[in-house]
């Protein structure tokens, strides 16, 4: 995926020289940190073997939350920025808790949970803006996406949603890989009844990760705001997908057990590429009369293409284990077949169900 | 032998535990006691009850009444975290292990031993180093950073082995620990048990495979209907003498259907020389018409692959079969429907019927096409048939349109009848029918059974339980370890005959079978 990657930037680069200058990158860049704040969060989700509907709605809901508190303008509370950020953050945070907690508690399903999660929430964020929009005025917070370390001309080199992911990836990393936690969601997701039998709280731990995913999609959720300026019902729909699919990309399987945060942040990195590739992908030839042109994709392709992607990394990662799984057997088979044979009674090979 | 004297309290004890379930009790004040350094096998038919024990020393499940000591010291589990404190492990014949993690995760699973909330870090260094310890303990030849996913079963269970000892486990339970072992592996598994009792690990042993029992074992404890039945010292242990205390009760005659005489000598279906995937040897066996032919073997002797290669729904690989004297090969379940061959699977409630529907939906599932009229389902008429199957094996149940999963369990089986029934069977598979089916229920089924033979349809019956086929079946072909190592009828079939073919020892008059893997 990291070699998908880099050709496709590549690729970019040679039809527009435009793709690596300044401003584009830092766009992007800005795009891939706030994408994967909570790609990072739902891979918790994912690597246990659930999945989370809800986090689009909890970036919105955030957003509404900090807007319609400390904004000064028409339709805010005009309270001190922290006050709305500490508020967005425990609202966050209890959402996960009360879905993990519906989830593993009652059993319910986690994709009906959260779908009505999802829909909940973004109906709470439209009673709260009213149905209309906050404008964040001119908040402090606004510096938050805009601002940044080594200034070229208006430009930060580094924005500060970047450091905030470079930290989020970090935190990922040291909970998932090398923590007793991290290991309990793999173990989970890899198989309930060994994590079960082992003496693991399977259920804390579940619980947990539903926590985790819709804290991280508060954080990004503050990061939005920032970034678009004003609050309506709109931010964050179908946000969750975009991370489900920046997960899987990057090699989590919703089945649980499988991923890794740096895949996760290859998989962000595509998504948002590809979505910026749309954009960026010229092709320039002179035509049968010799005059210049510049051939571009048709912005109405977009979701073709971001929907065919997924379909095609899917496929080929599928085809690769399929081929795998079929090499096993057959080497199995001619280890058998080529074996000594045993002077007792035949023996099973798998233990079937009688 | 036993290292534990006299004087000391038994590494365990469990004294009259009793434990029900809806409609069943599964254990009847079983008692049970455990010495250091001594290997205890725990012998009983399927549905004996060893495995509900089991899972209650293992704190998986608690029982209704009855006492549990470790070392002398009353203890309760409410789970399976306070047993294994008691350095209780329990090795599930599925291994309960993380595929996707490597050995070492593996091993220390839930025991990563950093003390203190979830947060803290993993030493992966000494987990590591304490893992390869205790895989040369168990004398498992492979790094400890490999995935579970690429060992093979027998690794899979030194695996396991390991993970109880990194717990100061001091007693362990095997549930079938080599049912899925070859012999290589198996011979590797016994090496290990013998060095964890001479380092006083008290071990229980549950298998089926009575090679392994007599090698094995210092004393065998055995369980019959949820009861204590007898020990029996290594000393005084032969294969017959287990057999028999595990058999027991004489048969209840009254029970079963009277036999009928033997009918035509028709044959209805031919197998020649059934291969199946992953099976070493072919099966060859015939059916009469008008027969139930049974099927003995163990659990994983290969009886049920075998049937879903007769039905199509798990083809074969070659041979030949003819059904009334013409070639049936059916590649899917839709094939031998179509030739009226018909599987009443093992698993009621997963593949035999869908719980939500109604019986009258579950009764025209399979050929719901021809209840169609334009396109239009004709509910009068499978509502009618429905109704009629009722009627014929009396089942219980409010009305045609009950969901099945409301209904008992001989009930449902009726439902599963029926829906075949409806249909005109030539050949009718019936995979456990009886299993999780009350004493009174099971009687009526056999009645109907044996009603349906005599009006010319063949069963083959698949059945684990001795006195079932026994009291049903008209010839028994039984099975060991995927082979069919006898048929039986006649005179010749005794149930010490058919004990003996299925755990692999043979019978007097046949001369082929080998003696037991171990």
């Amino acid at each position: 995926m990291l070699s998908a990657l880099v050709l496709m930037c590549l690729a970019l680069w040679l039809s527009n020289s435009d793709f690596l200058g300044i401003s584009n990158v830092i766009n992007t860049t800005r795009q891939i940190s706030m994408l994967g704040i909570f790609a990072i969060g739902i891979a918790f989700v994912i690597i246990t073997g659930g999945i989370d509907l809800s986090i689009g709605s909890v970036v919105g809901l955030t957003g509404v939350i900090i807007a319609r508190l400390t904004s000064t303008a028409t339709g805010g509370l005009g309270y001190p920025l922290w006050v709305g950020i500490l508020a967005a953050l425990v609202v966050a945070s209890l959402v996960g808790l009360i879905q993990g907690l519906l989830i593993t508690r009652l059993r319910l399903q986690p994709f009906i949970v959260t779908l009505g999660g999802m829909l909940l929430l973004r109906g709470v964020s439209q009673t709260v803006v009213d149905g209309g929009v906050i404008s964040m005025g001119k908040s402090s917070l606004l510096d938050l996406a805009s601002g940044g370390l080594f200034h070229v001309g208006s430009d930060p080199l580094i924005p500060y949603p970047f450091l905030m992911f470079l930290a989020v990836a970090a935190l990922g990393t040291y909970v998932l890989h090398f923590t007793v936690l991290g290991r309990y969601i793999y173990a989970i997701g890899g198989s309930r009844d060994a994590a079960e039998y082992s003496g693991i709280n399977v259920k804390r731990v579940e619980t947990l990760t539903y926590v985790i995913s819709a804290a991280s999609a508060g954080v990004a959720g503050i990061c939005y705001a920032a970034y678009i300026g004003q609050m309506s019902q709109q931010v964050g729909v179908a946000y969750e997908l975009y991370a489900i699919a920046a997960a899987v990309l990057g090699g989590c399987s919703l089945r649980g057990g499988e991923g890794t945060i740096f895949g996760i942040v290859i998989g962000t990195a595509i998504m948002r590429v590809i979505d910026n590739g749309i954009n960026m992908f010229q092709y320039k030839y002179t035509d049968a009369d010799g005059i210049r042109r510049i051939w571009r994709l048709n912005p109405n392709w977009n979701w073709i293409i971001v929907g065919a992607v997924i379909l095609a990394a899917v496929i080929l990662d599928q085809l690769v284990h399929m081929i795998q799984a079929a090499r096993s057997i057959r080497e199995a088979g001619a280890r058998k077949a080529s074996g000594p044979p045993t002077g007792g009674s035949p023996k099973s090979v798998e233990a079937p169900a009688g | 032998m036993s290292p534990g004297s006299d004087s000391e309290p038994p590494l365990l004890h469990m004294q009259g535990i009793t434990k029900r379930f809806p409609g069943v009790v599964a254990l009847q004040g079983v008692s049970l006691s455990l010495k250091k350094g001594e290997v205890l096998a725990l012998m009983g038919e399927n549905g004996a009850g060893k495995s509900t024990l089991m899972k209650i020393l293992g704190g998986a499940t608690q029982p209704d009444e009855g006492e549990i000591s470790v070392g002398g010291k009353p203890v309760a589990f409410a789970n399976v975290r306070d047993a294994k404190a008691q350095g209780i492990a329990l090795i599930h014949q599925e291994l309960m292990l993380a595929p996707n993690l490597d050995i070492t995760s593996n091993i220390f699973l839930g025991n990563e031993q950093a003390g203190g909330g979830l947060l803290r870090p993993l030493n992966r260094r000494r987990m590591r180093a304490q893992a390869e310890l205790l895989v040369a303990r168990v004398g498992l030849q492979m790094p400890v950073t490999t995935l579970v996913s690429q060992l093979t079963a027998g690794q899979k269970q030194m695996v396991e082995i390991a993970k109880a000892l990194s717990a100061n486990a001091r007693i362990l339970i095997m549930d079938e620990p080599t049912s899925s072992l070859g012999s290589e592996e198996s011979e590797q598994l016994f090496k290990i048990i013998h060095q964890l009792r001479s380092q006083g690990i008290g071990i229980i042993y549950i298998s089926h495979r009575m090679g392994e029992v007599l090698e094995l074992s210092d004393r065998i404890t055995v369980l019959r209907d949820g009861h204590y039945v007898s020990d029996l010292a290594r000393a005084d242990a032969t294969h017959d003498a287990i057999v028999a205390l595990m058999v027991g009760r004489a048969l209840s005659h009254q029970y079963f259907p009277p036999k009928r005489e033997a009918r035509t000598e028709e044959t209805r279906l031919v197998v020649e020389n059934l291969r199946l995937p992953g099976v070493p040897t072919a099966a060859s066996f015939s059916a009469r018409t008008g027969e139930i032919l049974g099927f003995a073997g163990l659990i994983g002797a290969g009886r049920t692959e075998l049937m879903q290669a007769i039905f199509g729904v798990a083809p074969a690989i070659s041979g030949q079969m003819l059904l009334e004297g013409k070639p049936y090969w059916p590649r899917t379940a839709r094939e031998g429907i179509e030739r009226g061959v018909y599987l009443a699977p093992e698993d009621r409630k997963q593949h035999g019927l869908v719980l939500q529907m109604s019986v009258a939906e579950n009764s025209s599932l399979p050929n719901i096409a021809s209840y169609a009229r334009f396109g239009w389902l004709d509910r009068k008429t499978e509502q009618e048939v429905a109704e009629a199957g009722v009627k014929r094996l009396r089942t219980k149940t409010p009305s045609v349109r009950q969901a099945v999963g409301n209904l008992s369990g001989g009930n449902q089986q009726k439902v599963v009848l029926a829906k075949w029934l409806a249909m005109n069977p030539k050949i009718l598979i019936l995979d456990e029918p009886t299993r999780g089916i009350d004493v009174g229920a099971k009687a009526e089924i056999y009645q109907h059974m044996a009603d349906l033979a005599g009006v010319g349809i063949t069963i083959l019956m698949v059945s684990s339980d001795l006195e079932e086929i026994m009291g049903v079946s008209d010839r028994v072909v039984v099975m060991h370890e995927r082979r069919i190592t006898g048929v039986l009828e006649g005179s010749g079939l005794t149930q010490l005959a058919i004990a003996g073919l299925m755990t692999g020892r043979p019978a007097n008059s046949d001369g082929g079978s080998q003696a037991v893997a171990s």
